[in-house]
């Protein structure tokens, strides 16, 4: 499992380059690294307020199923474990292709497969949303949205599905946006290819990406493997 | 810390850390059916949080990061740890009230 | 005095103009609208979020006055009750969100955040322009709640009367709420990278002006604050608006979590609004009193403990809630820690003036002002902290008073402050200083007149958010109501003469306080590139004299220092 450590290859396009990265007296190659660690610095501070925001909104969950355990349970084995670990599967494949992207793309020679992990990602992350939307069907058919006629008698089991419509429609939300930027990334790639290798904003959308991912991977537990048992 | 720079030298990196992703998955799914009581929840969000560190740490390149990039992801964690202590404070002790 | 210029000044723009050696500066460089409002230039920006800023103080402000003119009596006589209660929640929701929050960061912080630490621009300018954009959109958007009937919820929006009874335009408002926060945390992460990476050579973290780590701290809490306020937001609306049962009892909903997730955000939110005054204030008193500051590390030490601390806190405001007794009392604890480095900074602040040679330029009779009404609002906030006293006082207008001595005694005096510090270096001009002197001395007295009455009113038991009270509270009222009055004046003055000055001020040399820092080290107002040249730091801020020794008194207090170039 070595990695070939020497190679040469093109300088990476000193384009990216912007103010004020470009004043600070030193050589163009190290003024781009210093920005692009910038660019990461950035992302990771923005990472770090996501994660806030859906710790409050897991916090929400976490104090109304501390409150009403069972009727939570009984809640939760209404929701669809199959498109549930289905779509887990879906995301997780996405965020390997986003790495993928993103370690590809600071290196010229990589450029096509930069721009095929790309294409992979945006197409998984809408496979994602094409599945959340036949399991929304079928959620609805099946009277899951809370309100009169919902299926269920307990009044606390409509918080369960409160949190389940609100939770994976933010999520969606911020999938819907990675989708976008990964989307960008690719007319970058198809229409000026020079411009993809090195650019610093693949790997700022890239480290979004797998946060959306990591923001999942909690909900598919809070979602679909409560009350399960029995 | 070497860059890889053959397309196999990418794909060695990130697919073990994906069937790595893919296994947990695979136990998670299935111990949600095991009677493990009042374990159930620790068990499915334990794993959760192991995968969740997977993609942070090998995915998102934390575990290759300067000082700074994961004194910044902590904060975010550490944040939201004070939140959810300090409201469970007031949550559990309402609720061996009742 | 402590910079090294390499490069000599750029060029003029116009080849034909004669060349005085003055150089274009940042306000000229681009005259159309056009470029003013696709700017990337933190300074223009600055300017952008000075003037929306403004338009937003005065429109909380006259909700203010309207609130005021009605309890000059205690019955309802110049409005409903629905209508008082509107007038309260705009006057709130405009003053907290639109001017407090982002008054100092984005107005000072944006234009000298770059200049104290010797760089060229933010991290992320276009976020920046972004950011001005998304807070005035957010602006725009409350102010479509107001045109369409009002919010009546009071600025923190409780449920279950936000999300299940009020039948106001709650979802819109709490939306422009939303759209603006997203404007604070960008300005926060674009505040933190750029402190990191972009500090001139020598600027080491214990070099840098307390205004720059005031900032800081500022920016922490703007971004793990800010994102709890968006979600509880999206609750109340999912819960209004789409229906989906959050906190409501009736399904089992617990209307107390509200509270908590709201107040993570704003008792934090209450720090966004303290910390840059505090920062502006160091930078005033140092220069006006001539003196290093005292205790610089301590002071670092002290925003960064207000900073993190006041995460900690939140639940005093919930002590009356129906929360648990004994999270109350790890609260009302946490509540009492945090006012420590609140008093290390005053005790700094006075030991700074020691052996001084203090002057009473407008920019220090602000400071010594805020000195003053931040040890009354803070000594306060103290009893507040005390559950039983808090039990007396909840709801009462000696929380409003509290509150006012803060946010307005302390903060609005150092925007003040700062404004007419630096309005030299902003506008290339010299405002009026006795009318300034004049407008600082009347604000003074009008801002006491007009809260400190409110003590005594809430703790004889006086309600907030009531337009009708006893007739035994008038006289207290009649005089805040006059007060405000006064109070009212002493804002429209600096609106006057500061307008005045743009157009016939005298003109501002690079340094006319002879001050420390880098951004007295170039031209009033600067270039578009900041500094004409790479600054490079060889000493210590507020080296207004050799460390370790009393200042001489044998010079003149303030040389004019600096040219026009």
């Amino acid at each position: 499992m070595t990695d070939p450590a020497i190679a040469t290859e093109a300088p990476l396009h000193a384009e990216f380059l912007r103010e004020p990265w470009d004043g600070l007296g030193l050589p163009q190659e190290e003024a781009l690294s210093y920005q692009r660690f910038g660019a990461t610095f950035g992302i990771w501070i923005f990472i770090a307020s996501e994660v806030l925001f859906f710790g409050a909104l897991f916090l929400f969950y976490a104090a109304v199923r501390a409150e009403h355990a069972e009727a939570f349970a009984t809640a939760a084995r209404e929701t669809n474990i199959v498109y549930g670990t289905l779509n887990t599967a879906i995301l997780l494949t996405s965020g390997l292709s986003a790495a993928a992207a993103s370690l590809a793309s600071e290196h010229v020679p990589l450029r096509r497969l930069t721009q095929w992990c790309l294409v992979a990602t945006a197409t998984l992350g809408l496979a994602f949303l094409a599945v959340k939307g036949m399991e929304y069907r079928d959620d609805i058919a099946e009277h899951l949205v809370p309100g009169r006629g919902f299926k269920l008698p307990e009044p606390s089991a409509q918080l369960f599905f409160g949190f389940y419509w609100l939770s994976t429609g933010i999520h969606g939300v911020h999938l819907t946006v990675g989708i976008g930027l990964v989307a960008r990334l690719i007319w970058i790639g198809w229409r000026h290819p020079e411009r993809l290798p090195g650019n610093p904003q693949v790997e700022v959308t890239m480290l979004y990406w797998g946060f959306v991912d990591m923001v999942w991977l909690f909900l598919y537990p809070a979602l679909y493997l409560v009350g399960r048992p029995g | 810390m070497s860059a890889p720079v053959s397309a196999g030298a990418v794909w060695r990196r990130v697919l073990p850390v994906w069937l790595g992703l893919m296994a947990l998955l695979a136990v998670a799914c299935a111990l949600a059916y095991a009677p493990l009581g009042p374990w159930t929840a620790a068990v499915s969000f334990g794993i959760a949080t192991t995968q969740a560190a997977l993609v942070a740490l090998l995915f998102m390149r934390l575990i290759e990061a300067s000082a700074l990039i994961r004194l910044t992801a902590a904060c975010g964690l550490f944040w939201s740890a004070i939140l959810f202590t300090l409201t469970f404070a007031d949550v559990l002790s309402r609720l061996t009230r009742s | 005095m402590s910079t090294r210029v390499a490069e000599s000044p750029a060029s003029l723009a116009d080849p034909d103009e004669l060349a005085l050696g003055l150089p274009e500066s940042y306000l000229s460089a681009g005259g159309t609208l056009g470029s003013w409002l696709t700017s990337t230039d933190h300074k223009r920006i600055a300017i952008l979020y000075a003037l929306s800023v403004t338009l937003f103080f005065f429109i909380g402000g006259a909700a203010a006055t309207l609130v005021r003119l009605e309890l000059f009596t205690p019955q309802a006589d110049l409005v409903g009750a629905d209508t008082y209660n509107k007038l309260f929640t705009l006057h709130g929701v405009i003053m907290v969100w639109f001017f407090l929050i982002p008054s100092i960061p984005t107005t000072f912080g944006n234009f000298l955040l770059p200049l104290m630490i010797g760089a060229r621009d933010l991290a992320f300018p276009k976020l920046n322009l972004a950011s001005w954009y998304l807070n005035v959109i957010g602006g725009l958007i409350t102010a479509t709640a107001v045109l369409a009937g009002g919010i009546d919820t009071g600025w923190t929006f409780y449920v279950p009367y936000s999300t299940t009874f009020s039948n106001t335009a709650v979802t819109i408002g709490v939306l422009g709420v939303f759209v603006s926060g997203f404007s604070t945390i960008a300005t926060g992460v674009n505040f933190i990278a750029t402190t990191h990476l972009l500090r001139a050579p020598g600027m080491t973290w214990f070099r840098l002006p307390l205004f720059v780590w005031a900032m800081y701290t500022t920016s922490i809490i703007f971004v793990l604050a800010t994102p709890v306020l968006a979600l509880t937001i999206i609750l109340v609306v999912a819960e209004r608006s789409l229906g989906l049962p959050i906190f409501d009892p009736a399904k089992g909903g617990d209307p107390i979590l509200f509270q908590h997730l709201f107040w993570f955000y704003s008792h934090p939110a209450v720090y966004i609004m303290l910390l840059p005054g505090m920062g502006i204030v160091s930078e005033v008193i140092t220069c006006f009193a001539r003196r290093r500051i005292f205790g610089y590390d301590f002071m670092v030490y002290a925003l960064v403990a207000i900073a993190v601390i006041g995460f900690f806190t939140w639940g005093h405001h919930m002590f009356t809630s129906g929360m648990s007794p004994y999270a109350a009392l790890i609260f009302s604890f946490l509540s009492f820690v945090v006012a420590v480095p609140s008093a290390i900074k005053v005790f700094n602040w006075t030991a700074t003036l020691y052996r001084g040679q203090v002057g009473f330029e407008s920019p220090m009779l602000y400071v010594l002002g805020y000195i003053g009404l931040f040890t009354v609002g803070g000594l306060t906030g103290l009893f507040l902290a005390s559950i039983p006293i808090d039990v007396h006082v909840q709801d009462t207008y000696f929380v409003v008073a509290h509150f006012h001595y803060i946010m307005v005694g302390a903060t609005v005096s150092a925007y003040f402050a700062g404004l007419h510090f630096w309005w030299p270096k902003f506008t290339g001009r010299m405002y009026p200083e006795t009318w300034a002197k004049f407008a600082a001395v009347l604000m003074f007295f009008g801002f006491n007149l007009t809260f400190f009455p409110q003590f005594i009113a809430g703790y004889l038991g006086m309600p907030r958010r009531y337009h009708v009270y006893p007739p035994e509270f008038q006289v207290w009222n009649v005089l805040s109501s006059s007060g405000a009055a006064v109070l009212a004046a002493a804002y429209l003055m600096p609106l006057g003469y500061l307008t005045w000055s743009l157009f016939f001020g005298a003109r501002a040399v690079n340094d006319p306080w002879n001050a420390s820092g880098l951004e007295w080290r170039t031209t009033s107002p600067p270039p578009r590139v900041n500094f004409f040249g790479r600054p490079a730091v060889l000493a210590k801020p507020y080296n207004y004299h050799p460390e370790g020794a009393a200042p001489l008194h044998d010079e003149p207090r303030i040389p004019s220092q600096g040219s026009l170039t």
